[in-house]
């Protein structure tokens, strides 16, 4: 039976990234796109579940990252001409990851709800400086800007239609997923599960904590900022409302939905919260959130272990 | 196969199949005005992303006050070109990402022939690639932000209303010459009200005036004493550029402060839009300000196209459970943006969107004359930038009502165009 279970589990993966890559060819033109964000914000969500779902600490500070990933990118796309994809990914990246390690060196010596309010407090500070620095973010307004072509500067240059842009996007999240998974199953993974387990033992045995947790707040900032870089492609425009602390809630919601510490249910998470909102808005037009929000109580309370918990349960039962 | 051959039960799928290929043969090959009439059977679409949850949820039902008052006045009188309007609302929840999202659905889900709306100017920029990519024309009813029809104009986009730069022109010589030289101007400190700010200290500079001073306020600032207590000096006026909580938080704290004893009040129209005035209460008294449209019927604005646009509005408003609002420049320019809209399909002949450019042409250069489309005078949306110039109102409020001070004709607040179209 255990042999068994890889099988099953890349059987499985396949199916999935074979029916995510046939998406855009079979779904109408807003579906398709909707998929591709509910990839994008799954992918920030399956960065939040590093610090949330595998070390034990709730962080309020990936908006931040994601934003200024966003920014990053942003900048590089009015400042280069012709704008480079390359320079925008590697200026985004570099943005929330000097934002996490700045972060990260202040908020993880702190525990739980201290950690969780720091986070918070560097969130606000960048969205303030964002929105008031209109000089250099449009304040406000934010930043709209082309979008790059996917070239490879002597081999190819290819427009980014929905359906490339789709498959880019599916790729990056994909390979994502494959490195953050290798990551939690590694030595350096097993340390920080054992950080959210016992954290007192782990410093016991020896592990210099901070240390790991500033890894992996990085780590996390990183595919946050990863994230944003990917939304500034997608809908070529950075807003100061993506750095304020209540996107960061959001992805916490997504994490609590789908089933934190297993990747995959956080994106499974945003994939449930996007489409539940986006349907129930069809309805009930500006009431919608109070549907929105019953729903999610409710599943704190029946599943606690989210939609991919109740799954295996279900599953196993 | 006649209604005979039903009659006697001689149907068969072939004849079926045969008389529906005659029908539709027929309807592919009929003459050009059977085609026109089926076609014209078909409402227009018209999509309108407005704020109706979040922190703009207030303006953006008040903005559709607006917009629903002119569809439901097209329709009663005919439609456009023979054809009823559909008004299909998506709401925008405040949120750029929201907004972004539902106007995509409304572009290409609910296959608008135009749109007309957008309540906040960091959700109207980030909707514009959509417009753009789709060949919608995007007819904007509230946005401020300057740059949508200057360094971000766009060949879809209009505004048919004002922006800081028309006010500013129409007002400073009145702040100037009839209130005092030396001006400091508080502000919203985001862009909105740094753009503002720019404008009007551009335009009191220019008529003989000096700005001695600026001071911005974060957004959204509940006690503003701190900021306040920097406002000191020698200067004749304090002029205000905030909206809605912040505006009600400055005229409030600064009338305590003896601000308001000390130095003459004007400022933006948004200050003292109707829709606050009870919440200001007597501490606005004495503020003037200027805007494209207040509840004022004194000479020359008591037209009867100003009193019906009043009346119906007011009853509307109360319909949609905001009880003691008057009639603002938010429910103003939706139902005038929607009447631009109306002129310029009819001028182009619109028939949906592969129309697009025909509509556009139509657009460029409108001139739209005082009438009960457009209650609140002549006005012209220009071909350069696709922004409009309107008759300014300058106002004072005395007794907790607007009292007109003067008018300024749309051709006294044209500013030169700075917009080239991609």
């Amino acid at each position: 039976m255990r042999d068994r279970q890889p099988l099953v589990f890349w059987t499985g993966f396949a199916i999935i990234v074979a029916l995510l890559i046939a998406s855009p060819l079979v779904l109408p033109p807003f579906w398709a796109r909707f998929v591709t964000e509910i990839l994008i914000w799954g992918l920030l969500a399956m960065s939040s579940d590093i610090l949330i779902g595998y070390t034990g600490m709730v962080s309020f500070g990936h908006s931040a990252f994601f934003g200024l990933g966003m920014y990053g990118a942003a900048f590089v796309l009015l400042e280069t001409k012709p704008p480079s994809l390359w320079a925008a990914l590697a200026a985004g990246l570099l943005a929330a990851a000097a934002a996490a390690a700045f972060v990260a060196y202040f908020s993880t010596r702190l525990r739980e709800i201290y950690f969780a309010i720091t986070t918070l407090i560097f969130s606000q500070i960048f969205y303030i400086v964002i929105f008031t620095w209109t000089e250099l973010t449009g304040g406000e307004n934010g930043l709209t800007f082309s979008r790059p072509a996917l070239a490879i500067p002597g081999l190819f240059s290819l427009r980014f239609t929905p359906m490339v842009l789709h498959w880019f996007v599916l790729a990056i999240v994909v390979l994502s997923y494959l490195l953050l998974r290798r990551i939690t199953q590694s030595p350096f993974g097993m340390v920080l599960q054992s950080i959210r387990e016992n954290e007192a033992r782990t410093r016991a045995i020896g592990y210099p904590i901070e240390r790991y947790k500033m890894v992996a707040v990085m780590l996390s900032g990183l595919f946050a900022g990863l994230a944003g870089v990917l939304y500034a492609l997608q809908n070529q425009f950075a807003a100061p409302n993506f750095v304020f602390f209540v996107l960061s809630g959001e992805v916490v919601i997504y994490n609590v939905i789908g089933g934190i510490g297993t990747l995959v249910g956080p994106i499974l998470g945003a994939a449930f919260f996007l489409l539940l909102r986006e349907g129930l808005s069809r309805f009930f037009t500006e009431y919608y959130l109070i549907p929105v929000g019953l729903m999610f109580i409710a599943m704190v309370i029946f599943m606690p272990q989210g939609l991919l918990g109740f799954a295996r349960r279900w599953l196993n039962r | 196969m006649t209604l005979k051959d039903l009659d006697k039960g001689q149907v068969t799928r072939r004849r079926v199949l045969a008389a529906s290929g005659i029908g539709l043969g027929a309807a592919v090959l009929s003459p050009m005005p059977l085609r026109y009439a089926l076609a014209q059977s078909k409402p227009y679409r018209i999509g309108s992303e407005q704020p109706l949850t979040g922190v703009a949820a207030l303006g953006g039902k008040t903005a559709l006050v607006g917009l629903q008052m002119a569809v439901d006045r097209i329709n009663k009188a005919g439609g456009i070109l023979g054809r009823a309007v559909e008004l299909i609302v998506a709401d925008d929840e405040s949120k750029p990402d929201s907004g972004r999202r539902k106007v995509e659905k409304l572009v290409t889900e609910d296959n608008i022939d135009a749109h007309v709306g957008g309540y906040l100017s960091n959700i109207c920029l980030a909707c514009v690639p959509v417009f753009t990519e789709n060949q919608v024309v995007n007819m904007i009813s509230v946005c401020l932000d300057t740059t949508l029809t200057t360094s971000k104009c766009n060949k879809y986009t209009f505004r048919p209303y004002d922006f800081a730069p028309s006010q500013a022109k129409a007002f400073a010589p009145h702040l100037v010459n009839k209130m005092g030289k030396r001006w400091f101007i508080a502000y919203a400190d985001y862009s909105w009200g740094q753009s503002t700010r720019d404008a009007y200290a551009n335009e009191i500079k220019g008529n003989g005036g000096s700005v001695v001073g600026t001071l911005g306020i974060p957004l959204g600032t509940a006690d503003m004493t701190p900021f306040l207590s920097k406002i000191s000096g020698d200067f004749d006026g304090l002029f205000l550029i905030f909206f809605g909580p912040d505006s009600i938080n400055f005229v409030n704290q600064g009338t305590d402060l003896g601000l308001r004893k000390k130095y003459k009040w004007a400022g933006d129209g948004a200050v003292a839009v109707a829709s606050q005035l009870p919440a200001l209460g007597d501490k606005i008294e004495g503020f003037v300000g200027v805007d494209r449209y207040v509840p004022v019927f004194d000479p020359p604005l008591d037209t009867p196209y100003l009193h019906a646009f009043y009346d119906e509005a007011v009853e509307r408003l109360k319909k949609a459970g905001l009880e003691n609002a008057a009639p603002d420049r938010y429910v103003q320019s939706n139902f005038e943006a929607m009447n631009a809209l109306k002129l310029g399909i009819e001028k182009s002949k619109f028939q949906g969107r592969a129309d697009s450019e025909k509509l556009i042409a139509a657009l460029e250069g409108l001139e739209m004359k005082e009438s009960a489309d457009f209650p609140t005078g002549d006005k012209l949306l220009r071909k350069e930038d696709h922004q409009a110039f309107v008759r300014e109102t300058i106002f004072e409020m005395r007794e907790g009502k607007y009292h007109l001070l003067d008018t300024i004709p749309w051709q006294k607040s044209e500013v030169p165009p700075a917009c080239t179209f991609a």
